[in-house]
């Protein structure tokens, strides 16, 4: 019996102490959001957004698809104020399920041009990247690549690498090429694209860079902000990869090269509404897009906001010209396709 | 009939009865999807898809099961049967590989074999033309085997070193050579804890998101979350989930069917079976290999995960990485307490019944293991909404300013879902404890008009001893690194170190991610290390 009393004792010990390390967020002002995307700078940006406006940020960070359904799942309640996801397409699903509600302002109007938003003003882009083809420049002549229906060449047999089609930015991507070329040709492609790939897909956008630098593949079809972060990887290794591949934007003749951004929403059961639209008006700000977007080295969507020097060294680009509500509109029948034509 | 049902009323059966209704309950809004008008994404995968998710899942299921039945075997074999050089401390130190979560080794080995891996780059120095993906079905079922086999070893070895001598050796007298005694009389008798073992692997690798994901092993976890996440039709992958789910069952049934209705308690005396020295060749070649599995499942990673924290450790470490370490450990501590309980209370409940409304609890109560993370967790996140909804009014007379949502933003519902999905590892352990050591003591205490309560403290509880220490192990341990439920059901702002490797690995920041993986590794270490020496000063139980 003395055990059971002991026992008992340390249990309710630990319940206390479990009940004292829950978040302590109780603040009077103070907005939460639901973000995909979680960098140490980010942190640093909200302290400032708290020190200008004396708003608290509380950040719950997950998946898109984790914290879209768990915004339908609280529904009224839930205690998200914005909605920070790293792809348009996911966007549009929150919006179409009606997460979102539209906010009228026009310093966001002004900041982001309006391909770079939501057409009926549910969310704002903040950051741009684009998916590019990485090769290495023993093996590939930068004159021999042109456009990503290019590479369905017979020439680029076994030579191409890229993610999983159950990767967002692949879906996107195929998701805006649908909107360009119609379902028939984004299915040729795909066709073509995957009777040209090097290996079944695996591993994540450095991986693909990593392949193509260990002579598995020539090409990889990958985002801007990989190469950025490799660069400035903890692992010297890395940094080589980094240093070995070159980056090529295709389509600068014809359609322009896929864009996709991270993007912010005030969802439509948002306690704090205000804040909520404050905070986004703030990292549309010149004072916060150019840490956004660095920490991880993608392109601020404020014009007047200078790009990463790395950015800049690559020049400038052409993207594709549409707006990118398109990439959710399409995304469903982009997975689609690519589970038809064996992308795995 | 009331007299009965009095009879029938006592701590186990009401506790038991609790704990089926309350995984039940938000169990049903799953299964009512199953009946629902399919989608059109159902029908496409249906059409173009299943068959392979099947016979992927068959494939991995199927080698990691017997791979890792035959390396637990093999590793409680060596360490209970025969003495050699190291013994004491590779017996303890099979079961560490637990103590690294599937996908961390996953991340680590497909690092390692990357092109700037340290083995890939070793290869490169040494001229060796080798270029090794882990990144396929071969790798994922080599991970899987190598990070999940200690289940079986642990039950194998426990049961094991409980079996008496007395049959071995009447098997020798009788004229057995000693293969035809293993596999006509240690093999037997080792069943019960052999595919318990072996079914928590299973359930393991269905289980997994973060391997198959990071590998592209298209099998039904990633299938679900596919569906779930890129489709986004939960209806979809609830349907997967019941296929999934159906497999599961008849894995289970399969396995009781050939059980059967044979029994294995055993009622001899125990005296333990003296252990034999390896000699000649053996002495050196049979221990390598444990050494050899020991430092691919545990010491080849950690070695890696060192290498990367050195590196990483200053931007990592800081207050708030304290806080991830606290997080971390209370939370597993009490839902393994809980579980523990309730799964002693439930094995209690059931012990030795051929009751087929026990029977049908018990199935109920364990279901949760054979459920994928992610569907449970949007079971539990509606039960809770549901009713936190009922109880809003209450909530209101308590406090007028009341959120509606107060049980939903907390622990609890965390802590209830860890319950839920981890009960079937603790009963199943607990039972095959019971299983070895029979009913006669409890029976005997019962007819000495001991209560329940009393009988349990003082008779069961120190008999099984062993088994509830392993069960805990592994309970906590699996609390501590899982992934799916932590991250989709965590309050507001409360972290764990699982989920801060995963979102360090999300973001491709792979160094960066091996100082909170190391902190788990170290505490599932310390863990193992503690429970498994603590059992020496334990008093000798006098069975005569």
């Amino acid at each position: 019996m003395k055990k059971l009393w002991l026992f008992l004792s340390v249990s309710i010990t630990v319940l206390m102490l479990n009940a004292c390390t829950l978040g302590v967020n109780s603040s009077e002002d103070s907005i939460t959001i639901f973000s995909e995307r979680h960098y140490d700078t980010d942190q640093m940006l909200f302290d400032l957004f708290t020190e200008q406006t004396g708003i608290e940020v509380n950040v719950i960070d997950g998946n898109a698809d984790q914290l879209i359904n768990r915004l339908e799942n609280e529904g009224e309640d839930t205690s998200a104020d914005v909605l920070i996801i790293a792809d348009a397409g996911r966007l549009h699903r929150a919006k179409s399920r009606d997460l979102l509600q539209p906010v009228e302002s026009d310093t966001l109007f002004n900041n982001i041009p309006s391909n770079y938003r939501d057409a009926d003003n549910y969310w704002f882009g903040l950051t741009k990247r684009a998916r590019v083809l990485v090769y290495h420049p023993d093996r590939v002549d930068a004159s021999e690549l042109s456009t990503y229906e290019a590479l369905t060449d017979t020439q680029f047999e076994g030579r191409i690498v890229t993610r999983t089609s159950t990767n967002i930015y692949n879906q996107s991507l195929m998701a805006s090429f649908i909107e360009i070329m119609g379902e028939e040709a984004a299915k040729n492609f795909a066709t073509g694209l995957v009777n040209n790939f090097a290996r079944t897909p695996s591993g994540n956008d450095r991986d693909q860079a990593k392949a193509v630098v260990q002579g598995i593949a020539d090409i990889a079809i990958m985002n801007t902000y990989y190469i950025g972060r490799m660069m400035n990887s903890s692992d010297s290794f890395e940094q080589e990869v980094a240093d070995t591949v070159e980056v090529f934007f295709p389509n600068q003749e014809t359609t322009g090269t896929h864009v996709n951004i991270s993007a912010a929403g005030v969802t439509k059961h948002a306690s704090n509404l205000e804040g909520a639209i404050q905070f986004i008006e703030f990292l549309s700000g010149e004072e916060a897009q150019s840490s956004f977007a660095n920490a991880n080295f993608e392109y601020p969507v404020n014009e007047a906001v200078e790009v990463h020097e790395l950015l800049s060294s690559w020049g400038e680009f052409k993207a594709q010209d549409i707006n990118l509500s398109v990439l959710g509109e399409n995304s469903y029948q982009a997975t689609i396709i690519m589970d038809e034509v064996g992308w795995e | 009939m009331l007299s009965r049902l009095r009879r029938n009323v006592n701590i186990f059966s009401v506790v038991s009865v609790i704990a089926a209704v309350l995984i039940v309950v938000p169990m049903l809004n799953i299964i009512t999807e199953i009946f629902s008008t399919p989608t059109p994404a159902w029908i496409h995968i249906r059409d173009n898809l299943l068959r392979g998710y099947i016979v992927n899942t068959l494939i991995l299921v199927g080698f990691v099961a017997v791979f890792s039945a035959l390396l637990g075997l093999f590793g409680a074999y060596m360490v209970t049967r025969f003495e050699f050089k190291g013994r004491k401390l590779l017996s303890w130190f099979l079961i560490l590989p637990l103590a690294m979560p599937s996908y961390i080794a996953a991340y680590a080995y497909a690092d390692m074999f990357s092109y700037t891996g340290t083995i890939a780059r070793f290869f490169r120095r040494l001229n060796l033309p080798i270029i090794i993906n882990m990144m396929n079905m071969e790798g994922a079922i080599f991970i899987f085997t190598l990070t999940l086999f200690p289940y079986v070893y642990m039950l194998t070895r426990s049961a094991l070193s409980k079996q008496s001598a007395a049959f071995s050796e009447n098997a020798r007298l009788l004229g057995a050579n000693k293969i035809r005694t293993f596999m006509r009389v240690v093999l037997p008798l080792l069943r019960p804890a052999l595919v318990a073992g072996t079914l928590l692997v299973v359930l393991e690798t269905l289980n997994d998101y973060g391997v198959v994901a990071y590998y592209n092993v298209r099998v039904f976890s990633f299938a679900i979350f596919n569906t779930w996440e890129n489709l986004g039709d939960t209806q979809a992958a609830i349907r997967l989930s019941g296929v999934l789910m159906l497999l599961v069952f008849a894995i289970i049934f399969i396995e009781r069917m050939i059980r059967g209705k044979r029994q294995y308690s055993i009622h001899v005396k125990g005296r333990p079976i003296p252990r034999i020295p390896l000699k000649g060749w053996q002495r050196f070649v049979l221990p390598s290999i444990l050494w050899i599995i020991m430092i691919l499942a545990f010491f080849l990673p950690l070695a890696q995960l060192i290498y990367y924290a050195t590196l990483t450790f200053t931007d990592v470490f800081n207050m708030g990485f304290i806080f991830l370490i606290i997080n971390s450990l209370t939370l597993a501590i009490t839902a393994t307490l809980l579980t523990v309980i309730i799964a002693l209370m439930l094995a209690n409940y059931n012990r030795g019944t051929q009751n087929n409304f026990k029977k049908g609890l018990l199935k109920i109560t364990n279901l949760g293991y054979a459920i994928p993370g992610a569907v449970i967790a949007i079971a539990v996140m509606i039960f809770f909404i549901d009713i936190d909804h009922a109880l809003f009014p209450l909530y209101r007379l308590i406090d007028e300013n009341s959120p509606r949502l107060v049980l939903s933003s907390t622990l609890i519902m965390l802590t209830f879902a860890f319950v839920l999905r981890f009960m079937a590892i603790g009963y199943n352990s607990i039972e095959a404890s019971y299983d070895k050591v029979g009913t006669k003591f409890t029976e005997a205490s019962y007819s000495l008009k001991a209560s329940k309560l009393k009988t349990l403290l003082q008779v069961d509880i120190p008999m099984i001893k062993h088994g509830l220490i392993s069960a805990a192990i592994i309970v906590f341990i699996d609390v501590i690194k899982e992934l799916p439920l932590t991250l989709i059901l965590r309050p507001t702002n409360y972290n764990t170190l699982a989920s801060e490797v995963f979102r360090f690995a999300r973001e491709e920041m792979l160094q960066e991610s091996a100082v909170p993986a190391l902190v788990l590794i170290f505490i599932s270490s310390t863990l193992i290390y503690i429970l498994t020496h603590y059992k020496k000063k334990e008093v000798p139980i006098n069975v005569r």
